[in-house]
């Protein structure tokens, strides 16, 4: 659906975005990941025409973003980083300008009004001058207006940033099922949330794109490297431990129970079971034992620090 | 189109969301309420005081060789010039302080749609600003209620408001192009005043300047109060000053639009 090829941006002589190539196929809810400044609201402002790439290509629908801009834009429901509004309107008038400028009037624009006002929580403030809403009900009214024309495709910035841990659930719910109709590029910091909303996540890094998968390849990639956590309650003597067959690295930090050893990359089937025996002989009071996942952020924060 | 009429809607009715819209009503009713108190003065004056067009006096053209006049012409234009950026600052600059700029222009419109309905926005505006003063036709036409017929030559009047419409539709578009350039409406406002003064003091400030040499006759086809003083209040029509101040518009929206597009490669 979405299809970026050789994408390349230049703010001056300042590459925001180099060489970044992704799919994103029809009906799928994709991450977009990265650490400030990677460039992900540049690579979507190029997607929405709010931008032009200095090279490459991009295509939503099989319509070039550059030479059918205005076509591409109807089809794209855009919200944009931290989420510029008129203050002086209120929510209707609002929402009500923004679907006579996506051509959705009479009937159906009071229909898809409604709907939207439900679908975003906004009921209650239908009549509230935008400028007097708090920042979680300004954002609301950006994915409203989002939603507004029922676009195939979505490209959310960071929509659930400044939302309240209950919004932010009900968000992550509402995406879910938005996904069941739309095709969705979202960009956030929440790991956490790609994990529970996406289907697969692109993440990119000062321009580049180092890692585009599936959500399962890339929690197995992650989880590749397990590691063993022991926790004990006295202080121990880690040299007898590193004699230990299946270790040869351990890092040793003490907590406030005690003191924990973290094995990267052990042989945990030969090395657990010894640790075990071993810590029962010298008395050091194991408290705990067991492998540990990396999780999705880990493997992000490993590839971002890579480079 | 529908979606120009919408945006053309939005941008018309925020006029009289900001306080903006006020202030450049009260300072225009203001300023034409005091034109026409004098113009009604010299009108009910007796003898040699009486004057022939009243319509001069309330586009400060009255007798500029007595203080007063002096001081009425400098207060006319010093409004007409001042009420161009005061309504259009904002048109684009603060969409772009704001961010909203990006809104908009993701939205399925062309630039060319944007532009046309912020500058007709401004321009009804504009428009709504001069209706009040047609409270003052009667008077200045002497109009006979019984018969509806007029005792003065309309066409001095007619010619004004054309005059006043075309020109005033000039200086818009220039601010609005200098909208779409910077960020700061404070900054828009006075580049957009600086470069209007050009085309209200350029002939009128040396009144030693050859007319017949060349910087005279180009100072002359650009100076809007020579135009109104020579022709538009005397009744004559010159349908060179009507084709500059359109293509002076013209241009300046194209202009606006191509600015529009460039910020797209920045
Ligand atoms: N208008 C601009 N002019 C110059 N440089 C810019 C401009 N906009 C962005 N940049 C630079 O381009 C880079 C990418 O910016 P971008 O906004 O795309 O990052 P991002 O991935 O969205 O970051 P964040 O997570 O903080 O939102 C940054 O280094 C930024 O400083
Ligand atoms: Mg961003």
């Amino acid at each position: 659906m979405i299809h970026v090829d050789k994408l390349t941006k230049y703010y001056g002589d300042y590459a925001a975005v180099r060489d970044v190539s992704f799919d994103v196929p029809a009906g799928k809810i994709v991450g977009f990941l990265g650490p400030n400044g990677a460039g992900k609201s540049t690579t979507m402002r190029v997607l929405t025409g709010y931008l032009t790439a200095t090279s490459g290509k991009a295509t939503i629908a099989g319509l070039d973003v550059f030479w059918d801009s205005v076509e591409v834009r109807r089809r794209i429901g855009y919200m944009a980083e931290n989420c510029p509004l008129y203050k002086e309107m209120r929510v209707n008038e609002y929402l009500k300008f923004r679907a006579g400028l996506k051509g959705v009037y009479g009937r159906l624009r009071r229909q898809r009004i409604d709907f939207v006002l439900e679908r975003c929580w906004l009921n209650d403030v239908r009549r509230q001058l935008i400028g007097t809403l708090s920042k979680g009900y300004r954002q609301r009214v950006g994915l409203a207006d989002a939603l507004l024309a029922s676009p195939p495709v979505l490209i959310l910035d960071e929509p659930t940033s400044g939302l309240d841990p209950t919004q932010i659930r009900s968000s992550r719910e509402l995406i879910r099922e938005l996904g069941q109709e739309h095709t969705i590029l979202l960009s956030t910091h929440i790991l956490s949330e790609v994990e529970m909303t996406c289907d697969s996540a692109i993440i990119i890094n000062r321009g580049r794109v180092v890692a585009a998968d599936s959500l399962e390849n890339l929690a197995r990639r992650a989880g590749e490297k397990e590691s063993l956590i022991a926790v004990f309650d006295h202080a121990i003597d880690p040299d007898l431990v590193l004699d230990l067959p299946g270790c040869d690295r351990v890092i040793s930090e003490q907590v406030a129970v005690g003191t924990r050893l973290r094995f990267p990359s052990p042989d945990v089937q030969t090395l657990a079971p010894r640790l075990a025996t071993l810590a029962g002989e010298k008395g050091w009071g194991l408290r705990e034992l067991r492998p540990e996942r990396p999780t999705l952020e880990d493997l992000f924060v490993e590839i971002t620090e890579q480079e | 189109m529908r979606s120009t009429m919408t945006l053309l809607r939005r941008e018309f009715g925020a006029y009289f969301l900001s306080p903006i819209g006020y202030v450049a009503l009260a300072i225009f009713l203001a300023v034409t309420g005091y034109l026409f108190s004098r113009t009604l003065v010299q009108l009910t004056a007796t003898g040699p005081l009486g004057i022939e067009y009243p319509m001069r006096q309330m586009l400060g053209l009255g007798d500029l060789t007595e203080i007063e006049g002096v001081i009425q012409f400098l207060l006319f234009w010093m409004v007409f010039l001042i009420i161009p950026p005061l309504l259009t600052m904002r048109l684009i600059a603060e969409e772009q302080s704001s961010g909203t700029l990006e809104v908009l222009l993701t939205a399925p419109l062309r630039d060319w749609q944007i532009v046309l309905s912020k500058f007709l926005a401004c321009f009804g505006f504009y428009v709504v600003l001069w209706l009040p003063t047609l409270f003052y036709l009667p008077v200045l036409l002497d109009l006979d209620w019984k018969t509806w017929q007029v005792g003065i030559d309309p066409w001095p009047v007619a010619a004004s408001y054309l005059g006043v419409l075309s020109a005033g539709a000039m200086f818009l578009a220039l601010g609005l192009f200098i909208s779409s350039l910077v960020r700061s409406q404070i900054v828009a406002a006075l580049i957009t005043l600086f470069l209007s003064l050009i085309f209200v003091v350029g002939g009128v400030w040396r009144a030693d300047l050859d007319s017949g040499s060349l910087l005279g006759k180009v100072l002359s086809y650009i100076t809007v109060p020579l135009h109104f003083e020579r022709n538009f209040s005397r009744g004559i029509v010159d349908t060179r000053q009507i084709v500059f101040y359109l293509s002076a518009t013209l241009l300046w929206l194209f202009l606006t639009v191509r600015s529009l597009e460039s910020r797209r490669w920045r």
